[in-house]
């Protein structure tokens, strides 16, 4: 069982990074407008349907890994132009339970759209098969995956600390009222904060299909976990949700291994020693949320 | 003159109720629709309690639900009690996940509050989902349906029983529901909804009142997931879901948040369009997304809501206006984001 070990350990920081990125998504969009995109899912889910109907069409996977979470952005930006942002003034379970709702509908779309069952996405032909790194082999697309997740997360908080938008991003979380006061275009901000959140989800998703496979309640599956990633890392947090993440993740591969059958209640136990210890979570910022 | 005509109206709806197994044939409506219709809306006051009056986005109560359900479906299968011991079974089952959860839940407020009841809830469904060999795993588990009560009373329940059964449940719920959202103790969920800041300046622990509204509302949502499972003779891990949760909060969004005959008509609408809709096509989860996205954004002061709010402009009655029970949805948020 032991040697075992090292190989699940890093299957498990692969599903934890997958956790943190949709996660991230996540709480970017709910830091800002305070919506809880229950539909962030489906999103993940249309991203991979796209890059299967893309690859399947011929494009190379390369393409599809850049153009398929591009198009749900698209998507996305419309629904929050049209559909989230009556709902900004409301009370915050009212997006929930719309997105919800959406999430409802995607699932019974994809269905008719591309069948009830999963369908075989599969990586590359450059990118299967195993790599050696020394003390054991591992499948050389997940080392693609950390690889990509890393660049995504990177640039993204180089874009959050660096770069003039990104600052009034965060402004923005801290008082949107004064932001908009001195100038900058608030819209512009949520739509563009929701298409990133977006993007993040369908980079996601596209390589979710590639390894956890594709079917329509594939995206689904990873949104639990999420949430649970922000109350574990709190909210408000980017650094939080990659740790959250990533402990979930080490936490679910280490029961997987030990206690099959404990393996999704293991993160909740987590989350509930975090909060008994910390209410706000682990890097949760005082004032978000209260 | 208002707590008169609440009485007819209360009275005429029992009646009507009463009726139903003479009605259920006219409109063909089985009798077992219009049981769940009355189980139904005892799960959506108990989310009502927490959303429509205290303001808690309550989107984990379907973990109450399906423990009622589970517990009733386990004491059945292995301890083979009575109808009536399944149901109180079930209430103990929830009000004791309502007392392991409450804890964390009322650390938090507002959205927050919602993520965590949705991220707690869903350890049940897990639990419900992975321990095959009690619960069944995904398959549930099937048991038939017990004699009414221990000695004398052990007379087997047919479906018009049944029924009747579930309206006593459901008529002294609405009366212990009334009773408990017109007393002080309501009030203060109200005013705890409304500003809870300020109830705490006024020596108020709100975490007390929220920790027994939590308790009340989980006993309601346990007493109907045992009343569904034994109504429907099984118990599945998809009735602790947090979809499950998403439905009860429709269905109470749909009649009319804060109203107590918004429960009824919500769940009236769902169950029985459900039916009827899933009859008629395989896609009655596309309709279910489009109502929920439908009534948050064209109708979310729901039925009974948009009703009382027309009358109070009408009558200009003060005694209506006052009373507070409309979720008044338009009001600004005092301490919003993203206005």
């Amino acid at each position: 069982m032991f040697h075992d070990l090292a190989p699940q350990l890093f299957n498990g920081l692969v599903l934890g990074a997958f956790y943190a990125i949709v996660a991230i998504g996540l709480s970017l969009i709910m830091n800002l407008t305070g919506t809880i995109n229950m539909a962030h899912g489906s999103f993940m889910t249309l991203a991979g349907y796209l890059a299967y109907s893309l690859v399947l069409r011929g494009t190379s996977f390369w393409f599809a890994l850049i153009a398929a979470p591009l198009i749900a952005v698209i998507v996305g930006i419309a629904v929050e132009r049209t559909l989230v942002r009556p709902l900004y003034r409301r009370e915050p379970f009212y997006s929930l339970l719309m997105t919800f709702g959406l999430s409802l509908m995607a699932e019974e779309i994809f269905r008719l759209i591309w069948g009830p069952n999963g369908v075989p996405f599969s990586a590359p032909a450059a990118l299967s098969g195993a790599a050696s790194l020394g003390f054991m082999t591992f499948p050389t697309f997940r080392i693609f995956i950390v690889v990509v997740l890393v660049i995504t997360i990177s640039a993204l908080a180089f874009f959050l600390t660096r770069t003039r938008f990104g600052l009034r991003l965060r402004a923005a979380v801290q008082d949107t009222e004064m932001i908009a006061a001195l100038g900058t275009n608030t819209q512009v901000l949520y739509a563009v904060n929701f298409g990133l959140g977006i993007f993040l989800a369908g980079i996601a998703g596209v390589l979710a299909a590639g390894m956890l496979g594709l079917s329509p309640t594939s995206g689904n599956a990873l949104l639990m976990p999420a949430f649970v990633t922000v109350i574990i890392g709190g909210m408000g947090s980017l650094f939080g949700s990659i740790v959250g993440g990533l402990l979930i993740g080490i936490a679910i591969s280490m029961t997987t291994l030990f206690i099959p059958a404990a393996s999704e209640v293991s993160m909740y136990v987590l989350m509930a020693i975090v909060l008994s210890v910390r209410p706000r979570g682990l890097f949760g910022e005082e004032g978000i949320f209260g | 003159m208002k707590v008169r005509r609440d009485l007819v109206l209360f009275v005429a709806i029992v009646v009507l109720f009463a009726c139903g197994p003479l009605i259920s044939p006219l409109v063909h409506i089985d009798l077992s629709i219009l049981s769940e219709v009355l189980v139904t809306t005892l799960a959506v006051l108990s989310v009502n309690l927490l959303l429509g009056y205290t303001g808690l986005p309550a989107f984990g109560n379907a973990a109450y639900f399906g423990l009622g359900a589970y517990g009733a479906a386990l004491t059945v299968t292995y301890l083979h009690v009575d109808f009536v011991t399944a149901v109180l079974a079930g209430a103990v089952a929830a009000v004791a996940g309502a007392l392991l959860l409450g804890p964390f839940l009322l650390r938090r407020r507002g959205i927050y509050f919602g993520l965590l009841s949705i991220a707690f809830g869903q350890v049940f469904y897990f639990i419900a989902y992975r321990y095959t060999d009690v619960t069944g795993g995904e398959d549930g588990m099937n048991f038939p349906r017990p004699p009414f009560g221990p000695g004398i009373a052990q007379v087997s329940i047919n479906q018009v029983q049944f029924y009747y059964i579930s309206l006593v449940v459901f008529v002294v719920a609405m009366i212990a529901f009334r009773a408990v959202v017109r007393s002080p103790f309501g009030r203060t969920l109200i005013a705890i909804r409304q500003n809870e800041a300020r109830v705490r300046y006024l020596g108020l622990d709100t975490d007390r009142f929220i920790f027994v509204a939590l308790l009340i509302s989980a006993l309601m949502a346990g007493v109907s997931g045992a009343l569904f499972g034994l109504l429907i003779n099984f118990a599945y891990p998809l009735e602790l879901d947090w979809h499950q949760s998403g439905n009860f909060v429709l269905m109470m969004i749909l009649g009319g948040a804060g109203t107590i005959w918004g429960s009824l008509i919500g769940a009236l609408i769902y169950v029985i369009g459900k039916d009827i809709i899933s009859t008629i096509t395989p896609l009655w989860q596309i309709f279910l997304g489009a109502l929920f996205v439908a009534c948050v954004l064209g109708f979310p002061r729901g039925i009974v809501g948009s009703i009382s709010a027309l009358r109070r402009i009408a009558s200009d009655d003060p005694e209506d206006a006052a009373s507070n029970e409309a979720f008044d949805v338009s009001a600004p948020i005092e301490v919003g984001r993203g206005v």
